[in-house]
């Protein structure tokens, strides 16, 4: 079973809240946080640990032998990335920064041997134990690579070996196909928001998605006093989601954030209201399996 | 001259400050502004932009479709799709549309001639205002789902540079996306000067750090600007990460609740509350870089 945290934009506090829900959950049900915003993946800082048991991902990527290449240039034509470019006798040459690692090319090549099994890192996974009881899996896309698409799915299924009951996704900002690929498969998209018009116009873009995918949508406000919670009500209607949290601004979560020690383990009324969410999710659970 | 201000990751108020800086500068300079977060544009909103009067739509994505009537439902698109992208769904292969990239090795792999269908689709639409302050912006939304939005960004900055040309503009002031991913190198492709934004939180550290490493792939001179300086007294580590790279520090802006105050009302800070905390730094910062980057 698997649920998304989502926010649309970037810094609504998305993080925040997967973190201190995993927290929250990791003491009733078995449970994986898995951070998929792999080109900026916090959730161990503020988790406050360093990432372990590194593997890294690698992408495929043709190489040629020149000896047996007929320059048919099958090859450049099928690829969509246009990352191989033809000399004028049709000699193929790759551009390693376009490449998708999609095989494309090596499927239509009609020379066994002519495309060779190259490879290129383009990030990591990890999976780190947390002294909170449960592991974070965590993919980081290396610097300088433009794909997300193909960490996001090596992390997730990363995550879904450890067989946990519940992997619990933090997903990138955004809306694009990686945030979609990292919510997919989730029986229930939590979207962060904050009540301002930046946040109203972010939080209708992320409940459209999950709209589009068929997923039942909760909605947490977070510094809810920074603006009209009415306005996000108008949106929940319109999209049938459910406003479940009420977060307001808060110098101890501000801080909690910098010291990488979950708010959800001290005492106040930010870890209740984190507590009372993780209640709700726990009675979904129940509902669902 | 080109400049792209970038973070690594959103939340530390990059469209904030690029929209005040932009509100100092258009008095000295004949300007652009490149809204590149296509996938949460709000550099617009934020300079009261509220009619886009020209709409490009962006045709460049491509997802795939299959034809249940002619499937034999063998599984090898889905066996094969690198994405993970084709699902069974009641008995037939489905594509998901939203994840998928687009590559065609479905098509290629299918022995059904015909089966599977690359589609051409709208991944989003480039618009174009001029803002309140009289310069003209270029922002780009991508739709939900889509993939390429390097390539939205790209043709974002290709319109801007037309219309450099056309309204003889000297400077393009680009606000990247979140991420280091391709909306981000596009963002900063072709820019002269990076300045990034970052405030001092381990999390915000180690963004601005991955961000600063594509920008070392472009060798483009950066500089850098701490937000929020003083929420976390007594943590140096992000003043030492900059002097030990050699980034010189534009100035630092103190955490002031007028910024998300004057984000409610859509307005740059420094119009909205021009003697908070926050926008005399800002100007002390525009200063700076009127005198250094923009001299
Ligand atoms: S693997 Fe795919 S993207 Fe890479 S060169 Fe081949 S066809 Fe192009
Ligand atoms: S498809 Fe194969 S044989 Fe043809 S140009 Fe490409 S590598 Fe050479
Ligand atoms: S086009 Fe590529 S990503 Fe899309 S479904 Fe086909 S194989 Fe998968
Ligand atoms: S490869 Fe072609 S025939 Fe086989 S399941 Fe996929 S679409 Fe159907």
């Amino acid at each position: 079973m698997q649920i998304a945290v989502s926010g649309g934009k970037g810094g609504t506090g998305k993080s925040t809240i997967a973190v201190n829900l995993a927290v929250a959950l990791a003491n009733r049900i078995e449970i994986a946080l898995a951070d998929l915003d792999v080109e900026a993946p916090n959730d161990h800082l503020l988790l406050g640990v360093e990432l372990a048991n590194e593997e890294p991902v690698t992408q495929f990527m043709p190489k040629f032998d020149y000896s047996k290449c007929t320059r048919c240039r099958k090859c450049a034509e099928v690829c969509e990335e246009h990352a191989i470019i033809t000399l004028k006798d049709g000699t193929p040459f790759l551009m390693p920064t376009l490449c998708s690692g999609c095989r494309a090319c090596e499927i239509v090549c009609p020379v066994p041997g002519a495309i060779l099994e190259g490879s290129r890192l383009v990030g990591h996974t990890y999976v780190t134990e947390t002294p909170y009881g449960f592991p974070l899996v965590t993919g980081k896309l290396l610097e300088g690579e433009e794909r997300s698409m193909p960490l996001v799915v090596v992390a997730k299924k990363r995550a879904q070996a450890l067989n946990k009951d519940l992997i619990l996704v933090d997903t990138a900002a955004g809306t694009g196909n990686t945030v979609s690929k990292a919510i997919e498969d989730s029986k229930l998209l939590i979207a962060v928001t904050e009540p301002t018009p930046l946040g109203l116009h972010d939080l209708e873009l992320i409940l459209e998605l999950g709209r589009l995918m068929s997923i039942p949508t909760w909605i947490v406000v977070n510094r809810a006093d920074l603006g009209d919670v009415k306005e996000v009500e108008k949106l929940a209607t319109k999209y049938g989601a459910e406003i479940v949290a009420e977060i307001p601004y808060s110098e101890a979560i501000v801080r909690s954030y910098v010291a990488g020690r979950p708010i959800v383990l001290k005492d106040g009324p930010e870890a209740e209201i984190f507590k009372g969410l993780a209640d709700r999710v726990a009675e979904f659970l129940k509902e669902v399996i | 001259m080109q400049i792209a201000i970038a973070s690594g990751k959103g939340g530390v108020g990059k469209s904030t400050v690029t929209a005040s800086l932009l509100y100092f500068l258009k008095d000295e300079y004949r300007l652009i502004a490149v809204d590149a977060d296509a996938e949460a544009p709000n550099l617009g909103l934020l300079l009261g932009v509220t009619e886009w009067e020209e709409e490009r739509e962006h045709v460049g994505a491509k997802v795939a479709r299959i034809n249940p009537e002619t499937c034999i439902r063998c599984g090898i698109c889905h066996e094969k799709c690198p994405h993970d992208s084709i699902k069974l769904v009641d008995g037939d292969y489905v594509v998901n549309q939203l994840t998928c990239e687009g590559c065609n090795v479905c098509g290629l792999v299918c022995p059904v001639p015909g089966t599977v269908t690359l589609e051409e689709v709208r991944s989003g639409v480039i618009r174009r205002a001029t803002t309140k302050y009289g310069f003209p912006i270029i922002s780009a939304q991508l739709d939900v789902g889509r993939p390429e939005s390097g390539k939205l960004v790209t043709e974002e900055k290709e319109w801007a540079k037309q219309l450099m040309k056309k309204l003889d503009l000297e400077h393009m002031i680009v606000d990247s996306a979140a991420g280091i991913g391709c909306q981000v190198i596009a963002s900063l492709g072709g820019a002269d000067v990076a300045i990034l934004i970052a405030e001092p939180t381990p999390a915000s550290i180690s963004d601005v750090r991955r961000v600063y490493k594509v920008v070392q792939h472009f060798r483009q001179p950066a500089y850098l600007i701490i937000n929020k300086a003083d929420i976390n007294p007594g943590f140096r580590a992000l003043r030492e990460w900059a002097e030990g790279e050699g980034i010189p520090i534009l100035g630092e802006i103190p955490y002031d609740r007028a910024i998300p105050k004057s984000m409610a009302m859509l307005k740059p800070v420094v119009e909205a509350f021009p003697e908070a905390p926050a926008s005399r730094a800002i100007r002390e910062i525009a200063e700076v870089i009127m005198g250094e980057i923009l001299k």
